[in-house]
């Protein structure tokens, strides 16, 4: 599978260089990791619970680092397994500064996955891993914002990391907005909510 | 003599039983004490087992064992070859390479087993699969069939040379020297690719060893019962009399339920006996879709020479056959798609040359219609192509063709799939084609609705095509009769049974032999306590092999109760009859005894009888032929493809088969229509989707679509009886019929719907986004 894309970040490249190499403020920003130590230089070890539409499982991973050039780019490797299959992947990370001082990410990647993941999550990852990586960006630019307000003006801006629940409602609601487009699921679902409402009625009834 | 229930539309007997749920199904097994079992199964598809580590799962309260290959010791050991390679076809290369029952040192396939834990509950040994630590490095995975055979390629079994599991040719005639003289020359690439048998009971297994009998008995979803039960015994270092397999209802084979000796029927019944405990195995749905073997991986480049009056001169084809992982099933597929390339047409010069390829994905052998619908794909494309070239209708070049009547036995002079000369062994072609073709209204529609439908913006197509099936091979097997003391009839067989309706159609025929009610007639399949010789339910056999041993029994058993009524009724075997139980004089009815009075006088408990006497109206008989019996048949459709969506609707579909003598013609009807069923999936829905690492991508039900009943369209069947001249009954196989033909009829009722001259449907199975592909000549994504 291929993932690739672009992100804004509201910070300077060494601000987003810095951010993306803590790993607290990764496992802030990917709700589900359960930890993400630094393992060695340049090396990573974390779990994380995921759920893929049936899917779902901890998963226990290794990312590393490599090919930096500070502060311009850098290759990720994620190697992650558990009960729901496995994922290997490489990513390349650019980070190209923008006129108006944001920072342009772009990112390219290759990845493979495996069994159940692979299996009978398949129609549901694209739309799913789209959006897990959306939301972490968005997250981690939060923190930046937050960052970068404490560093320049010494006024905190307030930086919740997404919860586990926020974050699988924001997956959920991607994955609707696909589904949307089939005119057949708007059709199900309408069916679905008129029989909630005579069953509403019903109840109404037989109770007063 | 007209019959009374041969060919008679009887309604199926164990109808009642399986409505109503009162059918024993393996998973209906329940014994005290049992235990379950749980395998752990590889993700990967490709790679070396570096270390496994079981000792937490083994410490889970309510787990009992947790076993590797490494704990199996001696007993570890591959299964058995279940065909061997054939020593009639010469210079053949064959690699033999068998499953083993748990991964000892490389996983070869996603989805094979690594480890076993046997639990108090299924839910607690799911759970202690988790626990298991299992280090496996990954290899690069083959799945390509032809990259596989590139010198660089990884090895799928590191022992051989390359990814060649066996290599052979064949052919007759001088089929370059023909292509020489041809006024047409068509050479075309044709890909089929894989999809899952998707019974709908998948598989399973109770293995119950009782230490103070020393006796096991195994439930098991098999096709074949017999042969399991040698297998289990020969592992377990049992007599075969120590080991009972009970094949029970199963719903649905379609061919990979036969003899596997898969990796779970090697390990539950031995770790039944190392525990001494009963355990329970069953699969579930995504379980199957990687631990069951499927079918169909091939690649041809295939070249058919005509004349140019649309005489087929000679076919050349080329192919690379997927075997999965392993190649337990031996030739049995391309030796069947070679003797199906050349359908039911007289071909005179042939060649083919196969490459069997070893791949990192599930095993292959034979799912319904087992290597046919390829061959019957390829010969009907090519016609249809040389057809549209030479400006030849349809229906004329297939009858130009047509193997004629008086040309049977018609020798092939090529080796079949029972490594024995392939013969078919009678028919009359002609008048099933023009049969068809005459129910469809072929020149009507094409001349009149056609272009009325074309001018309403409709895109309406029409499509016929013919095919042949080997059906009812050997070796044999048998069938006792008995009549028991309340006059009623019991009958085994050592075939198991998937919803056949054995228990209806084998019931006619003892019915009509010994002179009871169909309903008074018990059948047991698949047991082999009760018949123990034998191979099984496969290659469209047992209404050919099974069903005349059971007539030959049957018919010993009428010639007993004629002697000894002729003795008690002081009258000529030839004056008497025998009806509803009743043998009677002819001519004076009150003069008659029941068969329940016959069956208590054959079985003497007191007095003395002439020495020799054997007991009872009872008789075995084996049945085995000298090879198979070929069936034939042609199909049509009229289908409207919507060229936007391409979603299909087929209008009319209508078929003439051919099997000799209609034993049932409502379970045949039901025959073809499964069949049909199967072989739209083939065509249009069901695709197995692998990955460049050899990941499945649609392992369930929501993502591999099997035809529902609105996919399916009402069906037209017709009958001509050509007996065969290879078995009393006269009859021929159709279990895999109605699936061979579809993909062929398919594609040329699809091209003809969407006029379009320049395209080919020349791969299976398509889809509605392929198809798009296709006419719109877009390449295929990445």
């Amino acid at each position: 599978m291929k993932i690739e894309g672009e992100f804004i970040f509201n910070g300077t490249r060494e601000q987003v260089w810095e951010l993306v190499r803590d790993p607290e403020v990764l496992a802030t920003a990917l709700p589900g990791t359960q930890k993400l130590e630094l393992v060695g230089e340049n090396e990573y070890e974390g779990t994380m619970n995921v759920r893929i539409g049936p899917v779902a499982g901890v998963f226990t991973g290794r990312i590393s680092v490599a090919n930096e050039v500070l502060p311009e780019s850098f290759t990720m490797n994620v190697e992650g397994r558990g009960k729901p299959g496995f994922v290997e992947g490489t990513g390349d990370i650019h980070l190209i500064a923008q006129e108006d001082g944001t920072t342009l990410m772009q990112y390219d990647g290759d990845v493979q996955i495996g069994g159940r993941l692979a299996g009978v999550g398949q129609r549901l990852i694209d739309t799913v891993s789209k959006s897990m990586i959306r939301q972490g960006l968005e997250a981690l630019n939060s923190a930046l914002i937050a960052r970068v307000s404490a560093q320049t003006t010494d006024q905190e801006v307030a930086y919740t990391p997404p919860s586990e629940t926020e974050f699988a409602k924001a997956v959920a609601k991607d994955m609707v907005g696909e589904a949307i487009r089939s005119p057949n699921i708007v059709r199900i679902a309408l069916i679905v909510i008129f029989i909630l409402a005579i069953l509403f009625v019903i109840l109404m009834i037989t109770r007063g | 003599m007209t019959k009374k229930y041969i060919g008679k539309r009887i309604k199926r007997l164990e109808d009642p039983r399986l409505l109503t749920g009162q059918a024993l199904f393996v998973d209906d097994v329940e014994i005290h004490g049992m235990l379950h079992a749980a395998f752990l199964r590889s993700d990967y598809a490709h790679a070396q087992l570096v270390s496994i580590d079981v000792s937490t799962a083994r410490e889970r309260p309510g787990v009992v064992a947790v076993y590797t290959a490494e704990d199996m010791g001696d007993d570890w050991q591959p299964g058995p070859p279940l065909v061997s390679p054939p020593h009639t076809v010469e210079d053949v290369v064959f690699h033999s390479r068998t499953q083993v029952p748990l991964v000892k040192d490389k996983v070869r396939q996603a989805g094979e087993p690594i480890a076993v834990v046997i639990a108090e509950s299924r839910y607690i040994a799911e759970d202690a699969i988790e626990d298991i630590l299992v280090e496996l490095e990954p290899l690069d995975a083959v799945v390509d069939l032809e990259a596989a055979l590139e010198p660089d390629s990884a090895l799928v079994h590191d022992d051989l040379d390359s990814n060649l599991a066996s290599h052979f040719q064949q052919g007759k005639g001088d089929y370059e020297a023909v292509r020489e003289s041809a006024d047409l020359v068509l050479e075309r690439r044709i890909v089929i690719d894989r999809g899952a048998a998707g019974a709908m009971e998948n598989r399973g297994l109770v293995a119950h060893w009782d230490q103070r009998s020393q006796h096991l008995t195994v439930w098991d979803t098999t096709q074949s019962p017999i042969p399991i039960r040698n297998g289990i015994a020969a592992r377990l270092g049992l007599s075969e009399h120590q080991v009972r397999v009970i094949a029970p209802f199963v719903g649905g084979g379609f061919g990979p339920k036969i003899m596997m000796h898969y990796p779970e029927e090697m390990v539950i019944p031995w770790a039944s006996v190392k525990l001494g405990r009963p355990i329970k195995w069953i699969e579930d749905r995504r379980e199957n879709f990687y631990a069951m073997t499927q079918e169909r991986g091939q690649v041809h480049e295939v070249e058919m020479s005509l004349s140019s009056d649309g005489r087929i001169l000679g076919i050349r084809d080329i192919f690379l056959h997927d075997t999965g992982a392993y190649n337990p099933y031996g030739l049995t597929l391309p030796l069947n798609t070679q003797s199906h390339v050349m359908g039911v047409y007289d071909v005179q010069n042939f060649f083919s040359e196969v490459k069997v390829v070893f791949t990192n994905k599930p095993i292959v052998t034979p799912v319904r219609g087992a290597g046919r619908p390829q061959g019957i794909f390829i010969v009907e494309r090519l016609l249809d192509i040389a057809a549209k070239k030479l400006g030849i209708h349809p229906v004329d070049i297939r009858k130009k063709n047509l193997i004629p009547p008086d040309a049977f036995p018609y020798e092939h002079n090529i080796i079949d799939q029972a490594f024995a000369p392939l013969i078919f062994d009678s028919g009359n072609y002609l008048p099933v084609l023009e049969r068809a073709a005459e129910m469809i209204g072929y020149d009507h529609f094409v001349q009149e609705e056609q272009p009325r439908l074309k001018a309403e913006g409709k895109h309406v197509g029409i499509g016929i095509v013919c095919f042949v099936e080997t059906t009812g091979v050997g070796p044999y097997e048998g069938g006792r009769v008995t009549i028991e003391n309340d006059g009623k009839v019991s009958v085994a067989t050592g075939v198991g049974t998937q919803g056949q309706g054995h228990f209806t159609s084998f019931a006619q025929i003892v019915a009509e032999q010994v002179g009871v009610k169909v309903e008074d007639v018990r059948i047991v399949t698949g047991d082999t306590s009760e018949f123990h010789w034998g191979t099984g339910t496969f290659a469209s056999r047992g209404a050919v092999v099974a069903a005349n041993a059971i007539n030959a029994s049957a018919g010993i058993v009428r010639e007993k109760i004629l002697k000894l009524a002729s003795e008690l009724l002081e009258t000529p075997e030839e004056e008497l009859e025998i009806e509803d139980g009743v043998v009677r004089v002819a001519d004076i009815p009150k003069q008659s005894m029941t068969l329940a009075e016959l069956a208590q006088l054959a079985n003497p408990l007191r007095g003395a009888v002439e020495p020799g006497t054997e007991p009872g109206l009872e008789a075995t008989a084996y049945f085995g032929p000298r090879y198979g019996a070929a069936a034939m048949g042609a199909h049509a459709m009229i289908i409207e493809v919507d060229p936007e969506t391409m979603m299909v609707d087929i209008q009319r579909y209508v078929v003439v088969e051919d099997c000799g003598t209609v034993l049932n013609p409502l379970i045949l009807d039901g025959q073809i229509h499964g069949g049909i069923s199967l072989g739209i999936g083939n065509a249009y829905y069901e695709k197995l989707v692998y990955d460049e690492n050899g990941q499945l991508l649609n392992a369930s039900l929501a993502d591999y679509l099997i035809p529902g009943a609105t996919e399916i369209p009402r069906i037209e069947i017709d009958h001509k009886e050509t007996r065969s001249p290879l078995n009393p009954l006269g009859s021929k196989g159709a279990g895999e019929a109605g699936a061979i033909p579809v993909p062929a009829l398919f594609a040329q009722a699809v091209e003809n719907a969407l006029g379009d001259d320049e395209l080919e449907i020349l791969e299976m199975p398509m889809s509605p986004n392929r198809l798009f592909e296709l006419r719109y000549r877009k390449e295929k994504p990445a």
